[in-house]
């Protein structure tokens, strides 16, 4: 199987006006190299400013990398080239309500990117967002609602389902679980596998919790200051990580006792 | 063990455009000396608002009844406002989520620490006053564990990290050494390695002084391990309440069971499976279905749900549902 995304000598550097001299040059991602089947789940871990949102921002084509290409199904992704990024990857992000717009309806917002990107009638784009609704556990009816007028499971669902609409190959998701309630959760990660079951699509997540991270990922990759220390599967590195980072952000208490406790069965 | 906080019936009634709304229902709570409790509620619980019923933030427009509301000797409804203050502000602190946003941007942190230094402990004339609150507020950052104290003393709020900030918010909230400190969800969005630091150190702070500690929750899996009792909260109303152990190994209430699979999911789930969740979602302040409020989604829900169950009692493990998952053997 080819690879659906390649990402090659990937780095972001941010430069600062210091003073009257030359500009400080931070860097926030030094190159990374790494590759993504289709369908396979990818987790990104790391501490805070360790550059997870940035490898994220860069996927998904919100900011300009410094350094390096980023190939998807063999093609070079122009950096400048939005139109073509958003067809192919799409973003969630954590806060839900923030990342819709008050003053549009669900329906409208929804029929945006397929305005946009696609050559359909009103009537093709309408009858696509009933039926992207309903993907996502939503009613059609949901198309007359105000962001704020449905609960956060749902403002989740419709950036879901926002992410979907237009069929891509990769949604990138930065921490979409952490601001959820546990059975709202439990009810997007279901979703979210559903999803990925029929449409194939891969998934790039950063998130903290070991558990999710479990639960969800095919691979694991570690950053620590900009730089990708581990990228292996998530049964090798929970079994025998070769960092001290690594055991660390994957340890849980809880996931230690369900470890012993299945270890104890076999 | 006695209890200090003692609470029965608490109930919360808010006005809204649909009318009067219970915000809490008859929401029932002890809190023993030095000891450590978890209060678990998804978004929307009102444990919160109990928090804040408990401290005396009170919007007038809330109507406040219960049974008993008990502080020690003091029962703080019959106070007035003045008294109330005193005795809140001796014996309770309260430490917030987003500890950045609490602490004052104009001010240094270290002038901050100093004025929550009591007048009371304070000796001497105003230059002795003023070195030995730089002492104390000192010796309060090295408590909760602040080896730099120089540098966080000189700093800005927004140059601390979310970690140090909220130390720095604990350190302020004990600083007249309070017999109840209410965190209300304190490491909501931090990482787990410094969630697990704040927890040691409130835990050591609990151990060490007798303090008594009401930790609010969403999240099952963001808990102190050393708490000895949790309560779970849903739609204000108390579901299941006793010993963690207990209450984690042998569940009544199907809600507590259906947060423990939701929450620790790896032990029987295998990876990429379906969890297992509570349909629908939680329902809003405007539509609260009568009787046990968790009706509409729990998954043995009867006729007999429409009325509110009781709170029954099995040992020290109490929980409120016609149908419990255990069975229970009556002794007469």
């Amino acid at each position: 199987m080819t690879d659906l995304l390649e990402v090659r000598n990937l780095s972001k550097y941010y430069s600062f006006k210091n003073g009257w001299l030359r500009p400080t040059r931070v860097c926030a991602l030094e190159p990374i190299n790494f590759s993504v089947k289709r369908g396979e789940t990818i987790a990104i871990m790391g501490e805070t400013g360790s550059g997870k949102s940035t490898l994220a921002k860069l996927i998904a084509g919100a900011e300009v990398p410094t350094s390096g290409e980023i190939y998807l199904n063999g093609e070079l992704l122009d950096p400048n080239n939005y139109q073509q990024r958003c067809r192919e990857i799409r973003m969630i992000f954590q806060d839900s309500f923030g990342s819709l717009n008050p003053q549009l309806t669900i329906g409208k917002q929804l029929l945006e990117p397929l305005r946009f990107n696609t050559a359909w009638t009103p009537a093709e784009r309408q009858e696509h967002v009933y039926v992207t609704l309903q993907k996502v556990g939503l009613l059609p009816d949901h198309f007359d609602f105000y962001p704020h007028m449905l609960s956060s499971g749902q403002q989740q669902r419709v950036c879901i389902a926002r992410a979907i609409i237009l069929e891509p190959q990769i949604i990138v998701a930065d921490e979409a679980f952490a601001s959820l309630d546990p059975s709202i959760r439990a009810q997007i990660i279901n979703l979210i596998l559903d999803l990925q079951e029929d449409m194939g699509i891969s998934f790039i997540f950063a998130s903290h919790s070991p558990e999710i991270v479990r639960h969800l990922a095919d691979k694991i990759l570690i950053m620590h200051r900009g730089k990708m220390i581990e990228f292996d599967s998530t049964q090798a590195l929970l079994t025998n990580p070769k960092e001290q980072l690594t055991k660390i952000l994957l340890q849980s208490e809880q996931l230690n006792k369900a470890l012993k406790h299945t270890t104890t069965q076999e | 063990m006695s209890n200090i906080l003692d609470i029965r019936n608490l109930t919360i009634e808010l006005e809204t455009s649909a009318g009067v709304v219970k915000v809490l229902d008859k929401l029932s709570l002890q809190l023993a000396e030095g000891e450590i409790h978890t209060l678990v509620g998804e978004s929307g619980s009102g444990k919160s608002l109990l928090a804040k019923a408990i401290m005396g933030f009170i919007n007038p427009r809330w109507k406040i009844t219960a049974d008993r509301l008990w502080w020690r000797h003091y029962d703080l409804l019959a106070l007035n406002p003045v008294q109330r203050r005193l005795v809140t502000g001796r014996d309770m602190a309260m430490i917030f989520q987003n500890p950045g946003s609490y602490l004052d941007p104009n001010t240094k942190v270290g002038e901050q620490l100093r004025e929550t230094i009591p007048q009371s402990e304070l000796k001497g004339i105003y230059l002795r006053r003023k070195a030995t609150r730089t002492v104390r507020a000192e010796r309060l950052l090295h408590r909760v564990g602040i080896k730099d104290t120089a540098k966080v003393m000189n700093s800005y709020p927004q140059q601390l990290s979310e970690g140090i900030a909220q130390k720095v918010s604990i350190a302020m909230a004990i600083a007249h050494n309070p017999k109840l400190l209410i965190a209300d969800e304190p490491t909501t969005a931090m990482e787990p390695n410094t969630r697990n630091q704040i927890y040691r150190l409130l835990a050591k702070l609990s151990a060490s002084q007798g303090m008594s500690i009401l930790m609010i929750t969403q999240d099952l899996t963001a808990i102190i391990p050393e708490t000895q009792r949790m309560s779970l909260v849903y739609c204000g109303q108390l579901m299941e309440t006793g010993p963690t152990e207990k209450l984690m190994s042998e569940p009544f209430h199907p809600y507590t069971d259906a947060m423990l699979k939701m929450s620790f999911f790896n032990q029987d789930v295998a990876p990429k499976t379906r969890l297992p969740t509570l349909t629908g979602a939680i329902p809003t302040l405007q539509h609260m279905p009568i009787g046990c409020r968790l009706g509409p989604r729990c998954p043995n829900a009867r006729r007999a749900c429409i009325h509110q169950p009781r709170l029954s009692k099995v040992k020290q493990h109490q929980f409120a549902c016609h149908f419990p998952l255990i069975e229970i053997v009556h002794h007469d």
